[in-house]
């Protein structure tokens, strides 16, 4: 049983500092001993508890800035927690419109950096390297450096070894808008047909359309702490919830404000 | 510690090959974008040692017996030593692409750019070689005790990964340690034993070979590669002693600091 985890977190949490002004020279630390910057708490996740299974495909919902992007960075070991563990099983990804690549180095390059991060042997990357270029409609500029491509075709070369070469934990963000209308549906065939069997995924979407075909469990987010996990309708349902109690009380300002001001520091 | 770290290194397959594409490409991406490519990283020590020959042996007049292999040798440790250091400052910043989307071991960055530098170490020390032993005059040739350069070599890898470690590390919260180093390394240059005659340096300053870990790693290299003695075993043992200790200090920052790079740099 213990080995169907793919990600076991307790009690995480995480807290961001935010300073005013900040003090990142040695000499300003040494001018300000005694005046310390201005600092701001801004507690992105409160304390939450979640196990995710291997070949899950869990979706994560909840308005802007409640804590959905860190959690992922969070669960995909990107950021240290604050409190708590989280036990990793598997190489992860996290994907949104950028992935990890170098502007500096050609797409060869950047497929075969990133296949073997993802944990593929050279031989493997080979392999389905020809898939990967076709796939994102980048032949022709194979031996290009990446800086000198458009944000679409970054973008789409991303998703393609994304696709293709997939870590053992997926952490999409919004990755459904890459690409035009071919490219996307392309995109959904593939991602239906091969990811979701096999590979642990976390979705991030906006998209309920989309959180609601592929995912057998979703999890409801707001204000930093975990509201539901469980059933996806439930979720949604709650989610939907959320979402009209703002539009309404949209003439009521400062609770607004108060919310579109936690946002921006949180995606700053 | 230690000790997982190199376990988990080994548990996964692709490590090596994934450490020696990403220090293939760093080595790429230092020498072959410029015009003069790989030729520059031979190129320059040669031009350093004509420089150091000029002041030291025709100026100043010191007298050191095959005195453009004795700059040689020092040259090309010490260069290995500020590369792997100076270089790798902003390597969290740098390599960010590497560990910002994945759980990657941030210790692999290190490794690999530190292995891109072994490559251009591995070329000047084969460089010296051929010219120590069929071009430079006053040669007594290698002999067996040459093979000595590869604990030595190890023990400076050692030393820069801790130090690169340690800087790097404190680069996350405090940006100005590039500035702090490169004053101290031009220090450490002129305190260590590169081109002054090792005698006059030692009376000079008495020990000082003890407390400067670059200065002993660049003696026992001459004695072994030069003169074909063995190399001065407590030295070794110093250095081996600052090496371990430094990267012992940068594993713990690593730790510490470099688990934030992510959400600070």
């Amino acid at each position: 049983m213990e080995n169907n985890i793919a990600i076991k977190a307790r009690n995480i949490s995480k807290t961001f500092k935010i300073s005013e002004d900040s003090h990142n020279t040695v000499k300003h630390r040494l001018f300000n001993l005694f005046n310390p910057p201005r600092t701001k708490y801004v507690p992105a996740v409160k304390s939450m508890t979640l196990e995710i299974m291997k070949g899950e495909c869990i979706g994560l919902l909840g308005r802007n800035g409640c804590g959905k992007s860190t959690l992922v960075k969070l669960l995909a070991g990107v950021y240290p927690t604050d409190s708590g563990y989280i036990n990793i099983n598997g190489s992860t990804m996290l994907m949104n419109l950028g992935v990890g690549m170098s502007h500096e180095l050609t797409a060869r390059e950047n497929i075969y950096v990133s296949g073997s991060v993802l944990g593929l042997k050279i031989k493997e990357i080979d392999a389905i390297f020809d898939e990967i270029v076709a796939f994102a409609e980048l032949e022709g500029f194979i031996d290009t450096k990446i800086k000198f491509y458009s944000s679409g075709m970054v973008a789409r070369l991303g998703f393609s070894i994304a696709v293709n070469a997939g870590a053992d934990i997926m952490f999409l963000d919004e990755i459904f808008a890459v690409g035009d209308a071919k490219f996307q549906e392309k995109a959904v065939k593939v991602f239906e047909s091969s990811w979701i069997k096999g590979k642990t995924v976390i979705l991030v979407s906006h998209s309920l359309e989309v959180i609601r075909q592929y995912c057998n469990r979703a999890a409801f987010l707001k204000n930093g702490e975990l509201k539901y996990i469980g059933d996806t309708e439930e979720a949604i349902a709650l989610y939907l919830k959320d979402n009209e109690i703002i539009v309404k009380s949209e003439s009521a300002e400062p609770v607004v404000a108060e919310e579109a001001l936690t946002a921006a520091a949180l995606s700053a | 510690m230690i000790v997982k770290v190199l376990n988990n290194w080994y548990s996964g397959s692709n490590k090596l090959e994934r450490l020696w594409l990403l220090a293939k490409i760093e080595f790429k991406l230092r020498y072959y974008e410029n015009k003069l490519g790989v030729f520059w990283a031979l190129l320059k020590p040669i031009m350093d040692i004509g420089i150091y020959y000029i002041v030291f042996q025709v100026i100043m007049k010191q007298d050191v017996p095959a005195f453009a292999s004795y700059l040689f040798i020092g040259l090309i440790i010490f260069n290995f030593f500020i590369e792997s250091t100076s270089g790798t400052i902003q390597i969290l910043n740098t390599k960010k692409y590497l560990y910002e989307y994945s759980n990657m071991n941030k210790l692999e960055i290190y490794m690999s750019t530190l292995l891109s530098n072994v490559i251009g170490f591995s070329f000047n020390i084969l460089m010296f070689l051929l010219y120590y032993n069929f071009i430079e005059p006053q040669s007594l040739g290698s002999n067996v005790e040459s093979l000595w350069m590869f604990p030595i070599f190890i023990n400076v890898f050692i030393l820069s990964l801790g130090v690169s470690l340690i800087l790097s590390n404190i680069f996350v919260i405090a940006k100005d340690i590039n500035q702090i180093w490169q004053v101290f390394a031009t220090c450490l240059f002129f305190l260590s034993p590169v081109f002054y005659k090792l005698s006059s340096f030692k009376e000079a300053l008495p020990n000082f070979d003890y407390a400067n870990p670059i200065a002993g790693i660049i003696i026992n290299a001459r004695r072994v590669m030069m003169q074909g003695i063995q190399p001065d075993f407590e030295l070794m043992f110093f250095d081996f002693g600052y090496a371990l200790s430094f990267l012992f200090i940068g594993l713990i920052l690593l730790n510490k600091l470099g688990s934030k790079a992510a959400e600070k740099l």
